[in-house]
């Protein structure tokens, strides 16, 4: 006597979830070549992935307003509801990772076309980088498979971009007293931080994952009221 | 939300914004579902069982229902739940072989006790239909019929005006209270019915699906007039439609048809009872889920 209903809307919830995780890999893949662009200081490049991020804000909009539609018409409630309201965040992080790789970019040209880089920085940088890309991958593995272990993990994670962010900073303060040079590294603080924060938002997905599972948001970790 | 790495300043006046805040801030730990304050209890009900001619409708029901609350029956058809809500004021008495077992208190008394009457329990606990069913009288003589049987006669156009202004109906028919009720919209003679039901000043409504028959704008009203009469009345609803369920109740109780192994026989059984919003948020039982969010029929 049990028989499945609402079938289209199980199908259109599923689509815009594999809509908005895939997100996630549009953002991994603009990161990707940022990272190239400010190793090989390719200001072609950059100005591609400036271009690109218009795909990234296509997919925050397109399903955006598949999901408004859907709460409009559907009245989705319990796990549903909760799923909608994450996805809605996560693509709210998309897109603010996506202007962050933008950030990152818009600085290669700034620093000149042959910059008095410091060889450690930009390996540092890169490794954030690539840590960070981990982190993206994570959440979408976490979220996709509803996994609130491996999303929580994504803080311990973090915290190693945020030890990266803190050498990049003492490595600017110690880069002597060249005027050029010290201009150079303010700059790269700045793409820094804008990884740094990226990979922030990949744990906000995290935490979104354990809404989804739970019914109950809990900052994994917060910066207003730390742990000691 | 993560370590914003930008943000160590540790100026004073950080320090004082940040004491500021935290003074006022609602930590999410401080977050919890269910009121904990000690409600009244209007029904107790403690393993209720109503059989039809020694058929089981309904089993094995437990549940309290709280004074001034709005308190919604949702399930399937055939799940029991209009019989449940029609003894909880006997009206199933009136039904030849319809037969309670089990403890149904009301404020703490044996609503099946022998010293019971059944007629006293109707005049407390007043019921709305589906289909609304004014008598063949003028608006007045419908309001005053109940008050008038109970030989409540004096200052009736107070009392008549008092219940259909209860009704949100006054300003709509107060110019025409000696036409006849059929000349109502559907959802006027609905909201007529309430105003009949809260003359009598019962203690507690019951509302077996009160807009199913209705169009959205008068199903509108009557949720609006639901939410302004919790504060005199007790509201008991049964409602197939559970985004109505979702607006307008405080607590939900989601039952639902239960076989036996042959499946000869079902019966009704209560699945989960919560606060609304935690049913509609985040249920703890799946089937409650799959039936709220549409997923079986």
């Amino acid at each position: 006597m049990v028989e499945q209903t609402r079938v289209y809307y199980q199908e259109e919830l599923e689509k815009l979830e594999a809509s908005a995780l895939g997100g996630l890999d549009l953002v991994s893949a603009a990161l990707g070549r940022t990272l190239e662009a400010v190793e090989h200081q390719d200001v072609e490049l950059a100005q591609l992935v400036v271009a690109d991020d218009d795909r990234i804000d296509g997919r925050y909009l397109e399903v955006h307003q598949a999901l408004i539609t859907l709460l409009a018409t559907q009245s989705p409630v319990a796990t549903d509801l909760r799923l909608i309201s994450a996805m809605l965040h996560v693509l709210k992080n998309v897109e603010r990772m996506g202007d962050q790789c933008v950030n990152v970019c818009k600085l290669i040209p700034l620093s000149g076309n042959e910059p008095p880089s410091d060889e450690e920085m930009v390996k540092l940088i890169l490794t954030m980088g690539t840590q960070t890309r981990a982190l993206i991958g994570q959440a979408k593995r976490a979220f996709a498979d509803r996994d609130v272990e491996l999303a929580h993990d994504l803080v311990r994670q973090d915290d190693v971009v945020d030890d990266l962010n803190r050498d990049c900073f003492r490595l600017a303060l110690e880069i002597g007293d060249d005027a050029d040079r010290r201009e150079w590294a303010m700059t790269m603080l700045l793409a820094a931080r804008a990884i740094e924060r990226t990979a922030d938002n990949a744990v906000d997905i995290g935490e979104q994952v354990a809404f989804v599972v739970t019914g109950l948001f809990r900052e994994f970790e917060d910066a207003s009221h730390p742990t000691p | 939300m993560a370590q914003d790495e930008s943000r160590a300043g540790t100026g004073r006046e950080a320090r004082e914004a940040a004491a500021a805040r935290a003074t006022i801030a609602v930590r999410p730990e401080e977050f919890q579902h269910g009121r904990d304050i000690a409600r009244e209890k209007v029904f107790e009900l403690n393993g209720v069982e109503v059989l039809y001619s020694g058929v089981s409708a309904v089993k094995d029901i437990s549940m309290d229902i709280h004074r001034n609350d709005v308190t919604a029956l949702i399930g399937p058809s055939g799940c029991g739940k209009s019989t449940l809500l029609r003894c909880l004021n006997r009206m199933n008495d009136l039904i030849p072989g319809a037969e309670v077992n089990g403890e149904l208190l009301y404020h703490g008394e044996d609503l099946y006790g022998p010293a019971v009457d059944p007629v006293q329990v109707r005049k407390l606990i007043g019921m709305v239909f589906q289909k609304p069913n004014p008598f063949p009288k003028s608006i007045y003589d419908n309001v005053a019929f109940g008050p008038r049987v109970l030989g409540r006669k004096d200052d009736l156009d107070a009392t008549v005006e008092k219940a259909l202004r209860g009704a949100a109906l006054w300003d709509e028919v107060k110019d025409r209270l000696k036409s006849n009720a059929f000349g109502l919209s559907g959802g006027q003679q609905q909201r007529l019915c309430i105003a009949r039901c809260i003359a009598v000043q019962p203690d507690t409504i019951l509302m077996d699906e009160p807009c199913s028959a209705l169009d959205p704008i008068s199903t509108g009203k009557i949720e609006d007039l639901m939410i302004e009469l919790k504060s005199e009345f007790s509201i008991v609803i049964v409602t197939h439609n559970m985004q109505q369920a979702a607006r307008v109740s405080d607590r939900t109780a989601f039952l639902m048809v239960e076989l036996d192994a042959d499946e000869q026989n079902r019966w009704g059984r209560l699945v989960e009872y919560d606060e609304t919003e935690k049913i509609f948020t985040n249920p703890a039982d799946r089937r409650t889920e799959d039936y709220v969010s549409g997923k079986v029929g």
